[in-house]
């Protein structure tokens, strides 16, 4: 039982570190020390798991001295934000609010600013916990994964990429440089949504939706739902009652409906009963779709 | 590892393990105690330190990670015996019971007042949120925030 | 009645002295403590819930250049931890190391090592065997035949006990006729159960001990007692009492869970004499939560009332589940009658207590010692009786409270006064008219996704144990004030401030009578060595007892000082008077009538010196004349998101009877951070168990372990707090206590305002959205 070996007051491990300068020189020091290695990036989820003996890596290998990995730009393919840009740079940053405000809204949720200083989006998917914020909002905006290993670079979706309870698709030297968030279509409005026990907590749900009116009526529709299966999925029956329908109350309600059918919690996941989220699932995304539809009008 | 931190205003030379806690060194081996242990795993705020001018938690941060950078704990905020207002605010306002989350309180407080030197009443909570305190209910910490806003603006 | 414009210094703002400390991060407290050649120490902590030690191999450790510790290693006696009760109301069911685990977290062993990570290492390296035996997690359960017996004997003061059914200690008191109450023409009866809060203080439990050339020891530790801490290092260890010093230092927080020596300071002892070299411990946040928690109860109450609107008289069963270790539990089952006969005027009253032992962390007193759990079933019932009697909630409080002039228990039978100061009737009459309480909504009138409503809810808590006559709670203090040669004031005392700024008070309280700013008066930090005893700072004694203990003080220092400035003016002593000039900044003594006749406290001082008359000083024990209540009331107003049961607070109107306010900015923090808690302890908090490891679902997590941020809480401006304008006229200045009554009536009124919004009452805390949505699931269909 790990009551004495669990020491949050030191780093109760002891590891080699490692603070390679380039992908390359990164790549070769993960590809050598395999499951022995792990990253440090923002170190929030990292360090406090080596507190609590649920991590105990040989080797830590520091990637945030590899200078092109923590921006925030914007090319024809849409927005790249790099694994290792910070979340409060996401949360703030001029260029994520005005074209994809839902990534700059689903960061601003996490932790406290504190943490969100430290904290980077990389290390928020690749902790993959079922409740990862960004998680849902980047599968809301189909947004693409970058890895880099030994045979170079490789791109995924997010839902190829982002497995859940701790997993993600990476293999042995591989680690991930960052996404490409396609620019949501034109007028585009959207909302992230969270509920914790406090404030200041994981979600016990979460929901992103983006959306877009045409004559009133929906036209595109992303809703993705987390904390509720072990990866954020996206309802795709919600989203088909959606479209092409004036987003009144009663649409909401019956499209609701099929939000809470995808409710798919673990078993052994104690912090609600299914019933909880099932109910609640459908009130955030009564909430999340009735902001974005307030959005997308206001940009009419 | 031999690393070189700056630390409130003052290059210092460390020889540290690679698991050693920026908390730890600078209590440890510098007696800066004014940061605190509360919690260990980000949730109390009772460690909050400026890295490069940036609010974090120094329980959550490698001192090898530190290497080359600036620190700033709760014991570099008063300019010699001259506090600062921030400080002052606090003890005006009433806002210090206990007083140990206090210093973790007042560095978040510098981060916000300087990104934000008029914030509302809203965005300091919000801004505050990752500070626990126990003791207060944190009615007499917001009207510090607000009284030592209207001190730097003036 | 005296009250606030009269005074020069109390009911002003005057700043903290510590403020400059803590604002600069300089204040030490315990767990910032380090000495030179100090070892760090590490606690082996049961993994089991109940297990034997049968065997401990520390070589491995020792073979790392360790100090380690076992039970054999540590004196063979049995205590208690707390020691304010009479020693014929002790029960002792503690070691410093358990031979047993009792709970998973129990200290069974110990190292101390160079640095925390050796003695990390070195604390893995101890190789346990352990006979896991039954366990039990409820308190009901506990009690049934065939479940283990978690201790077969334990002591009451030197007498061995058999213990049946697991159950540590019992209480029974009836008084009235049953007649009254079965003429009642209403009568409810429920079973309510609470939550078991963790105190999550910010400072976790740390000390430092330091062995002397002489064999005894220094301490610098968490604690609420410094007296009582020696105490009990002297009873465990045999150490002298004089070679055992105990220091204070600035506490982060405790609301009640340093009133008993903790563990660490016990094991701390024995490691430092065995290494021959200062040790520290202090715990992580882990180790701290499986180290104390809150009394958890269950109750069974009944409650009558007849049809015009008076009570008729009530019956409780109460089993308080103490977990494994008796710390106060036997006084606390007095404690709980003595809350609930208290509120409300019961003709006939019936309680059967019980505390039962359980493995799990064992209980301590949290802020308010079972009124806040009293008043919660009290002030939820009280609703639902006035409404079975047709009347409001308010007035039939109004109707039944025990006010001034009542007899008043207190903390128990044996603590009982009359009430001579009561601004109860103020403070639900004005805040009613605040709130426009008798047009509040009704439940069955809401039926959309957000529900608004209110709630009231009273209380009081005693200020200190002590009352007129003599119990079976040891509740005096004491202080000394001396002049010194410049004519300023050192005040000393060994009651310890928390945080809540009670020593502030007593300054203040010296100033007031010697007509000085508060700043010439200053506070020293004393020990065991340098001041005489004062129980422990709890019950909301601080401004009662020790403010009483210090205007004691500051009278005998004023007559001294009339005495040498007699000599000095060549008047009769009790002919000179004293005023303050405010021009000069100086206090003067001068003889009435004579123009150009007088000397300041400055002069005094020096010419004492000078001239060989010695130092003007007091030192006096104290036993307080009382234990008056003070009485606090909220009205809450919350809104429930009937899709998420997220309860959100809308207004909070606070009314607070504390006798005169001496200082009004402390004061209405206390009121703040009391409702914080007790909002938290409504809707939050709680340590459930997992059975099959017996350990704590949140693994001592404080991630799990969720309590209110700034974002949790209401606006400042929906925030009101107010003062009755009351005057207790056995308090110094006419001041009363106020740290736990601003926490008690919380929990009741904000379940109140939630059972307004929704139509639904709940029996149980803490009162989650999962909860109130099942409820409403149950309700609705």
């Amino acid at each position: 039982m790990s009551i004495n070996k669990t020491n949050t007051h030191i780093v109760p491990v002891d590891f080699e570190y490692h603070a390679p300068g380039s992908l390359d020189e990164a790549v070769a020091l993960l590809d050598k020390y395999g499951d022995d290695a792990a990253i440090l990036a923002g170190g929030t989820d990292l360090i406090p798991h080596m507190k609590q003996r649920k991590a105990e890596p040989k080797h830590i290998v520091n990637i945030k001295r590899i200078p092109e990995l923590a921006c925030i730009d914007e090319t024809t393919e849409g927005i790249t934000i790099g694994a290792l840009a910070k979340l409060r740079a996401v949360e703030l940053s001029p260029l994520i609010r005005e074209k994809a405000p839902l990534l700059s809204e689903a960061a601003g949720s996490i932790g406290s600013v504190q943490i969100r200083n430290l904290g980077t989006v990389g290390g928020n998917i690749c902790n993959a916990s079922p409740s990862a914020d960004m998680a849902t909002a980047l599968m809301a905006l189909d947004a693409k994964v970058h890895a880099y290993g030994k045979d170079g670079a490789r791109t995924y979706t997010i839902s190829e990429f982002f497995q859940g309870g701790g997993d993600v698709r990476l293999e042995k030297g591989e680690f991930l440089t960052g996404f490409t968030v396609p620019h949501p279509p034109e007028g585009a409005g959207s909302a992230f949504e969270k509920v914790g026990w406090t404030t200041f907590d994981i979600a016990t749900v979460n929901v992103a939706a983006v959306l877009t009116l045409k004559g009133g009526k929906i036209d595109h529709c992303n809703i993705a739902l987390g904390a509720c299966s072990p990866a954020p999925i996206r309802v795709a029956l919600a989203e088909e009652i959606l479209r092409g329908k004036e987003p009144t109350d009663e649409v909401l309600e019956e499209a609701m409906e099929f939000v809470a059918a995808c409710v798919e919690p673990r078993e052994r996941w104690r912090r609600a009963p299914p019933e909880y989220r099932r109910r609640s699932s459908q009130a955030l995304a009564v909430d999340a779709v009735s902001r974005a539809v307030e959005q997308a009008r206001r940009k009419q | 590892m031999e690393i070189e931190i700056t630390i409130n205003g003052r290059k210092r030379q460390f020889d540290v393990e690679p698991n050693k806690l920026l908390l730890n060194l600078v209590r440890d081996e510098l007696y800066l105690t004014g940061t605190k242990y509360g919690c260990g795993i980000g949730e109390c705020g009772a460690c909050t330190v400026h890295l490069d001018g940036q609010a974090v938690l120094a329980c959550m941060v490698l001192a090898v990670d530190a290497d080359g950078r600036s620190v700033t704990t709760i014991e570099g905020v008063a300019d010699g015996e001259k506090l600062d207002p921030v400080q002052e605010a606090y003890i005006e306002e009433g806002a210090i019971q206990c007083g140990f989350c206090t210093p973790g309180f007042i560095m978040t407080t510098k981060a916000l007042l300087k990104e934000n030197p008029d914030p509302s009443e809203a965005e300091i909570r919000e801004y505050l949120k990752g500070n626990y305190c126990r003791c207060t209910g944190y009615v007499n910490i917001i009207n510090a925030v607000q009284s030592a806003a209207k001190k730097l603006r003036s | 009645m005296v009250q606030g414009n009269d005074f020069k210094v109390l009911g002003k703002k005057t700043i903290r002295k510590d403020g400059i400390a803590k604002v600069t991060g300089q204040e030490i407290f315990a767990s910032d403590m380090t000495l030179p050649n100090m070892m760090y120490g590490r606690i082996l902590k049961s993994p089991h819930a109940h297990a034997r030690v049968k065997s401990m191999d520390v070589s491995r450790a020792e073979g790392m250049g360790a100090i380690t510790l076992t039970p054999t290693e540590i004196p063979n006696v049995k205590y208690c931890p707390r020691l304010v009760s009479v020693p014929s109301s002790t029960y002792k069911d503690w070691k410093v190391l358990a031979e047993k685990g009792h709970y998973v977290g129990e200290p069974i062993g110990a190292v101390a090592a160079e640095s925390e990570e050796e003695a990390q290492r070195a604390l893995e390296a101890i190789e346990v065997e352990y006979e896991v035996l039954g366990a039990s997690f409820d308190a009901l359960d506990a009690m049934k035949p065939g479940a283990e017996a978690i201790h077969e004997q334990i002591y009451l003061d030197e007498d061995l006990l058999d213990v049946e059914s697991n159950i540590g200690c019992q209480l029974d008191i009836t008084e009235g006729d049953p007649a009254s109450l079965e003429a009642a023409d209403y009568v409810i009866e429920r079973t309510y159960r609470t939550n078991r809060r963790y105190h999550n203080q910010l400072e976790t439990k740390s000390v430092v001990v330091r062995p002397e050339p002489d064999g005894g020891v220094s301490i610098w530790s968490t604690t609420q007692t410094i007296h009582n801490t020696r105490l009990l290092i002297h009873e465990i260890y045999g150490i002298p009492m004089g070679k055992i010093r105990v220091y204070k230092v600035a506490l982060g927080g405790s609301f009640g869970s340093s009133i008993h020596v903790n563990p660490v300071t016990n094991v701390a002892v024995g490691l430092a004499l065995k290494a021959r070299r200062p040790v520290k411990i202090s715990y992580t946040r882990e180790e701290d939560m499986r180290d104390h928690c809150s009394y958890q109860m269950i109750f069974k109450l009944k409650l009558g009332a007849y049809k015009d609107g008076t009570l008729a008289g009530g019956e409780l069963e109460a089993y308080l589940d103490i977990g494994a270790h008796q710390i106060q539990a036997y006084p606390l089952l007095g404690c709980v009658v003595g809350w609930w006969v208290s509120l409300y005027k019961l003709p006939y009253k019936g309680y059967k207590g019980k505390a039962v032992y359980t493995n799990k962390v064992p209980s301590c007193a949290f802020r308010g010692y079972g009124n806040p759990q009293i008043s919660w079933v009290v002030e939820t019932m009280m609703d639902e009786l006035a409404g079975k009697v047709g009347v409001d909630p308010l007035d039939f409080r109004l109707k039944n409270y025990i006010g001034e002039g009542d007899l008043f228990w207190g903390q128990g039978p044996s603590v009982k006064s009359i009430i001579q100061s009561c601004g109860v009737e103020e403070i639900l009459t004005k805040g009613a008219e605040m709130v426009d309480w008798y047009n509040r909504p009704k439940p069955e009138e809401q039926t959309g996704r957000f529900r608004r409503g209110w709630g009231v809810g009273r209380g009081y808590h005693t200020s200190s144990a002590g009352a007129p006559v003599p119990s079976a709670i040891v509740d005096f203090g004491g202080a000394m004030l001396k002049m010194n040669e410049d004519g300023t004031f050192d005040y000393v005392s060994a009651l310890m401030d928390h945080g809540c700024g009670t020593q502030e008070a007593h300054v203040k309280i010296v100033a007031e009578e010697l007509e000085v700013p508060v700043e010439k008066v200053n506070i020293i930090k004393g020990d065991t060595g340098t001041t005489i005893y004062d129980v422990c700072t709890h019950a909301s004694r601080g401004v009662y007892s020790g403010g009483g203990a210090a205007l004691k003080v500051a009278g005998k220092v004023k007559e001294g000082i009339r005495e040498f400035a007699a000599r000095i003016l060549d008047a009769y002593p009790h002919a000179v008077r004293i005023r303050y000039d405010e021009e000069t900044g100086d206090t003067v003594v001068y003889a009435e009538g004579i123009e150009g006749r007088e000397v300041t406290y400055r002069e005094i001082a020096e010419t004492a010196r000078h001239k060989n008359w010695g130092t003007v000083a007091a030192l006096e024990s104290y036993r307080q004349p009382s234990c008056p209540p003070h009485f606090t009331g909220y009205f809450v107003e919350v809104e429930v998101d009937t899709w998420t049961g997220k309860v959100k607070l809308l207004r909070v109107v606070a009314g607070a009877d504390i006798g005169t306010v001496i200082n009004p900015m402390l004061a209405a923090g206390q009121v703040h951070g009391g409702f914080a808690q007790g909002w938290s302890m409504t809707v939050l908090e709680d340590t459930p168990y997992d059975p099959e490891d017996g350990d704590l679902v949140n693994r001592g997590s404080v991630a799990n372990y969720k309590v209110p941020t700034t974002t949790d809480l209401l606006d400042l401006e929906d925030l009101t707090v107010f003062f009755a304008d009351t005057y207790e006229p056995t308090g110094p200045f006419g001041a009363k206590g106020i740290g736990e009554g601003a926490l008690n009536p919380v929990a009741g009124t904000v379940a109140n305002a939630i059972q307004n919004a929704l139509g639904v009452r709940f029996f149980q805390l803490p009162i989650t959205p999962i909860r109130i949505l099942e409820a409403l699931r149950e309700k609705e269909g």
